[in-house]
Parts: structure tokens; sequence; C-alpha cells
């Protein structure tokens, strides 16, 4: 189990320090950061599939659908980094919004019913206490990503439809975010802690990475090979990791 | 005293096939796995120590182990046709005891 942890270390410190020394290969970043996404993405829509064959007895098993749901919610984040790598390496343009965030908003849907019927499995183990700590949480975070976000993304004056994305994303990560913390809640004492740990870890980094990269779209200081970019596949990758570590302990 | 005996630890074999068919039939079969590999036990000794079905739960799901054990007591009691209060207190083992008390009232 400790090499999968030693790999994914070393391939954030080499992709650190990739991003960090760019400037000595402009040309070779702005291609990385379209080629890599859909090859760590592909490895983790792998990863959850292994898991699905793992735990797919029918769809009516409450397990197989979470797992369902799960690479499908992958899949579909796979598919528009795909389209999005298209777009960038192929007809050489940088288009927002367009076909490949109809894919990624679609992958939101999915992967929310995984999280939410994963966490209503054990619901029931949740005080009202920790339920009201929860909803707090999420409350703040809420006002902390408006007030950060909301009012440049609206002072930019933008067309309605990046406007609308410009404010779905984060909204959606955040909705992501008040199921898993419950998970990690549920989980923390026991096996299943570590790889909700990581699926936290990965949704926190997503947020972050949706956040900054509307805020520098909205100041027009977004190019492909940007750092934001290595956040993302930070994302993918502790969500490749989360499903493996999953699957290994249980 | 021995059937009613039989008959609690029969009750409660079902009630723990039952309460972790929440997770679904891979996610039971996995905890079956985990029973048998790390306590040496099978469903078949849980009524002998139910304390290592409790440590085995807790061990993989955490708080989570809650609300499954609930599922395996309310399992129980249908099973066993004695009427189930929620007692904030009670803990697995609590409930069992309960259930073994009713079993002889009702006798």
């Amino acid at each position: 189990m400790l090499k999968i942890y030693k790999l994914s270390l070393m391939t954030i410190i080499g992709l650190v320090a990739l991003y960090t020394f760019q400037g000595y290969y402009p040309e070779f970043i702005a291609f990385f950061s379209n080629a890599f996404p859909p090859l760590i993405t592909g490895a983790a829509v792998i990863v959850s599939g292994i898991s699905l064959e793992r735990y797919w007895r029918r769809i009516s098993d409450k397990f197989s659908a979470i797992w369902l749901y799960f690479t499908c919610g992958l899949f579909l984040w796979f598919v528009g980094e795909a389209v999005w790598a298209g777009y960038t390496l192929i007809m050489g343009v940088l288009p927002y919004p367009s076909a490949a965030d109809v894919f990624w908003l679609a992958g939101y849907i999915p992967f929310f019913m995984a999280l939410c019927s994963y966490v209503r499995l054990f619901g029931g183990a949740l005080t009202r206490k920790t339920l009201f700590l929860s909803l707090a949480a999420t409350f703040t975070l809420t006002i902390f990503v408006a007030f950060a976000l909301f009012i440049p993304v609206l002072e930019a004056g933008d067309d309605p439809v990046t406007t609308a994305l410009n404010i779905a994303y984060p909204l959606l990560d955040l909705s992501l975010f008040s199921v898993t913390h419950l998970g990690l809640v549920i989980f923390w004492k026991g096996k299943l802690g570590k790889p909700w740990l990581l699926i936290n870890a990965a949704i926190v980094v997503n947020t972050f990475a949706d956040i900054i990269f509307i805020y520098a779209t909205v100041q027009g200081v977004y190019y492909s090979g940007h750092m934001i970019d290595v956040l993302y596949q930070f994302a993918y990758l502790l969500f490749m990791v989360a499903f493996y570590v999953h699957a290994k302990e249980f | 005293m021995n059937q009613r005996m039989a008959t609690f630890e029969k009750a409660l074999v079902e009630a723990v096939d039952e309460g972790l068919l929440m997770l679904g039939e891979s996610g039971r079969e996995v905890v079956y796995f985990h029973l048998r590999h790390y306590y040496g036990f099978t469903k078949e000794d849980v009524p002998s120590n139910p304390q290592i079905l409790v440590r085995c739960l807790e061990k993989i799901f955490g708080v989570g182990a809650r609300a499954v054990e609930r599922d395996i007591i309310k399992s129980l009691y249908r099973n066993l046709k004695l009427k189930y209060m929620e007692k904030k207190s009670f803990d697995f083992i609590e409930y069992l005891n309960e259930a073994k008390a009713q079993l002889k009232d009702d006798k």
C-alpha cells in the first residue's frame, strides 16, 4: 500500500517541478498541460472500473450502483478532458465555454449521486449536532466563495452562458464537498477513512482549481500550461489513488 | 432455555445476513471476508462472540458501523417478533441483551 502513496508523492513533486520551471520549455508545457489530463483521467476511469467490476452484482445492489455512478462521473470528466485536448492540441484554440464543459458539468451528476448514495447508507450514524455543524461549514464556504468569486465574475460582464458556467463550477464543487466531508466524518476512524480523506482532498483541490481558473479567465491571464493546470492533475491523481485504496482496504 | 437460545442464535445469524445486505451483496461478502481473514470468524460464530463483529465493523467503517449495527438489530427484533425501541444510550451488545431478556419474558 505504501508503494502507491510513494508513487503519488513522486508524481506530485515531479509535476510541481515541471510546471515551476516551465519558462525553459514553454511549448512543451503548453502541450503537456493539455495532453496529460486525458491520460490521468483515463487511468482514474480504469481504476474506478476495476472497483466496479469487483463490486458489481446488479443495478439494484447499492454498492454496485455507487461504483457505476463513480465510474460514469469519471468517464464523463475523461471525455471532457479529451474534448478539451482536441480543441487545444488539434484545433489550436482555447474555447470557453465549449463542448468540453457539457461533459464536465454532466460528470458532476453521477458523481454527486455516488457520493450521496454512499453517505446515505451510513447516514444513520451521524448525530444532529454533526449535521448542523456540517450545514454551517458548507454555508460558510459558500459565503466565502461568493465573496471571492461571484462579484468579480458578475463585474466582468461576460455573456450569460459564460457567467452561468463561472458560477456553476464552484457551486457544483461545493455541493460535492457538502457530501464528501460527511463521508470523512463517518469513516474517519475506520479503514475507509483513508480513501474518503483522499476523495475529500481531490474535491478540495478541484474546487480551488476551479475558483482560480475562473478568476484567471475573468482577469484574462489564463494560458495553456498555467500553474493552475497542475491542481486539476493533482485532483485526478487523488481520485485515482482514492479508488485504488478503497478497493485495497475494502 | 436451550431451545430459546438456539432460536435467538439462529435469528441473530439471519439478522447479520439481512442487516449487512444494506451494503449490497458485494459489501456483505467483503465484511464476511474481513471477519474470516482478520478474526478467523464466520457469521455462525457471531452469537458466541458478537463483540468480534462489532470490532470488525468499527475497524472498517469507523462511526459508520453504528448504522450497520442498527440494521442488524432491527432485523433481529423483527425476526424474533420483538418490539424494537431505539435507545440512544444502547450499544449493539446491550440491544442483544435486551432482546434476550424480552424473549425470556415472552415465554
